[in-house]
């Protein structure tokens, strides 16, 4: 089984979360990649069985313009088997706290097998790293063998 | 190596020898040339644009409806209202020559260019206040209450702190001094603003003074995304000069932090204690989390103990809330996707 972490972060925020995720991912010995998004390119999506998505947000609660890409390969490519979580940073004070992972999660879960979604506020902090736990929890439990 | 101590000299406006593109924030070579496509650090113009599409005057906002409501205020509430008014004023006025003066020695002119905006921010600012005074009291009555501000002893008290970093970089402008007036610029947008505008969101809870809280709104957008410069800067600063990077200036930050800390409390203890609705605990808890967000994105850890946000409905209006016409820079995308939630079957954590 094979993960993806693509994710956009400018002040490191959002980076932080996703190296937190990708080391609670190897726990369960899933071979995760972290891909920074200007590494990204949309058929890779297809070499992989769980895709988290992270991303900061911006402009009254809007997408990065760098994370448009991403956004369009989920609805361009055929990803109706894919496993996602979208997570992100971003600060409550803004009218749309990490408004950017809801418009991706309402996206994922058309497209996807959306399994679960993650926000936080600025920097990781303690609770955040239960958080993570349980969110990559929510994504293997997609996979669990059934004894 | 920098000096930390030895005064920064005020850069010429052109350098023709030396790149475009700055070899440092400050004490760096630049040409004094700014082509935004070859900056040192590229995510500056985004928030460099993000800025300018923040623009607005306060003009634009029709006081009709706060000048009529005005009347019903409560003696108290109105009092509390003028008075955090010219505090808030006194602050902003403050900002507008300290950006200007620090965009002489920085070294990188994207960096200069946004100071520059906030400056230009800062002005616009402080003309809201005079807007909001001017609609609802006389010059006469304007007056009293600035005089009332400057000879507060807990307004001054406050500022004190602040002036005095600030006056030291004027006196002698070190990359030590830039580093402190930066950490007192975080604490005066980031921390001394917040018992003013909880005390104007809690008028819009009660649907009075919208149009003043839909300013303060702007204003508030204006002073996170400020705040998130500086605190950038000083990252920056940090990195580029690790002989500021000391413990000495880490405990320094703790420190005037939390001496901020301290005088908002103080401040809301006697500013905010007639008004029913607010919990002056709860406020101190807020500031505490509110701190510990400045000190995490300065790249510290927190220094309070962790906790949710106690004040929820402390933050900015959104854009449609606030009847935005302007276009908008970035040309928002209408999306298809219909909202969903955990009942969806899957978790929101
Ligand atoms: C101009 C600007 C606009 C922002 N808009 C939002 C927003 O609408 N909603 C939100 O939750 N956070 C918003 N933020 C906060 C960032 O998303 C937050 O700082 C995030 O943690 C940054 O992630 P990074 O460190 O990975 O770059 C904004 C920040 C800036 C500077």
């Amino acid at each position: 089984m094979k993960a993806a972490i693509i994710y956009s972060s400018v002040t490191g925020n959002t980076s932080t979360l996703a190296e937190i995720i990708c080391e609670n991912m190897s726990k369960y010995t899933i071979e995760t990649d972290l891909i920074p998004v200007d590494e990204f390119h949309p058929e890779q999506l297809h070499n992989y069985d769980i895709v988290t998505v992270g991303t900061y947000s911006w402009d009254n609660g809007e997408l990065p313009l760098e994370m448009e890409e991403v956004f369009e390969a989920f609805e361009d490519e055929e990803v109706k088997h894919i496993t996602t979580g979208i997570f992100g940073t971003g600060d409550s004070f803004y009218p749309y706290y990490c408004g950017a992972v809801d418009i991706f999660r309402d996206m994922l879960y058309v497209h996807t097998n959306l399994a679960v979604t993650l926000k936080v506020e600025l920097t990781p902090q303690e609770e955040d790293l239960h958080r993570c736990k349980k969110f990559c929890d929510r994504l293997a439990s997609e996979f669990a063998v059934v004894s | 190596m920098t000096q930390v101590d030895q005064s920064l000299s005020k850069i010429k406006l052109l350098n023709p020898t030396y790149p475009n593109k700055a070899t440092g924030i400050i004490n760096g070579e630049s040409s004094g040339l700014l082509n935004w496509n070859d900056i040192a650090y590229p995510q500056m113009y985004d928030l460099y644009q993000t800025l300018l599409a923040n623009f607005w005057k306060a003009q634009e906002i029709n006081m009709q409806d706060d000048i009529k409501q005005w009347d019903s205020l409560s003696e108290t509430e109105k009092d509390i209202f003028l008075r955090i008014n010219t505090q808030l004023a006194s602050l902003d006025s403050l900002q507008t020559p300290t950006m200007t003066h620090v965009m002489d020695y920085v070294t990188d002119s994207s960096f200069k260019a946004i100071f520059a905006v906030i400056s230009q921010q800062e002005a616009v600012h402080n003309e809201s206040y005079s807007y909001i005074l001017s609609s609802i009291v006389p010059l006469r009555e304007q007056n009293e209450r600035f005089d009332q501000a400057k000879e507060d002893p807990m307004v001054r008290k406050r500022n004190q702190l602040i002036l005095d970093s600030y006056e030291a970089f004027r006196e002698n402008p070190t990359p030590q001094r830039l580093f402190e007036l930066a950490i007192n610029s975080i604490n005066l947008e980031g921390i001394y603003f917040y018992a003013g505008f909880a005390f104007f969101y809690h008028l819009a809870r009660k649907q009075k003074m919208l149009k003043t809280s839909t300013m303060i709104s702007y204003i508030q957008r204006d002073e996170m995304q400020h705040a998130y410069f500086v605190s950038q800067f000083v990252r920056i600063l940090l990195t580029e000069n690790p002989e500021l990077n000391t413990k000495e200036n880490i405990q320094y930050v703790y420190q005037t932090v939390d001496k901020a800390v301290q005088l908002e409390k103080e401040w809301a203890d006697y500013i905010l204690k007639d008004i029913e609705g607010i919990d002056i605990g709860e406020f101190h808890s807020y500031v505490e989390y509110l701190a510990n967000k400045r000190f995490r994105q300065i790249g510290l850890d927190n220094f309070y103990p962790e906790r949710d946000n106690p004040m929820e409905w402390i933050h900015v209006f959104s854009d449609e809330m606030m009847n935005e016409t302007k276009s908008d820079f970035f040309e928002q995308k209408s999306r298809t996707y219909t909202k969903v939630s955990s009942s969806n079957g899957f978790d929101e954590l």
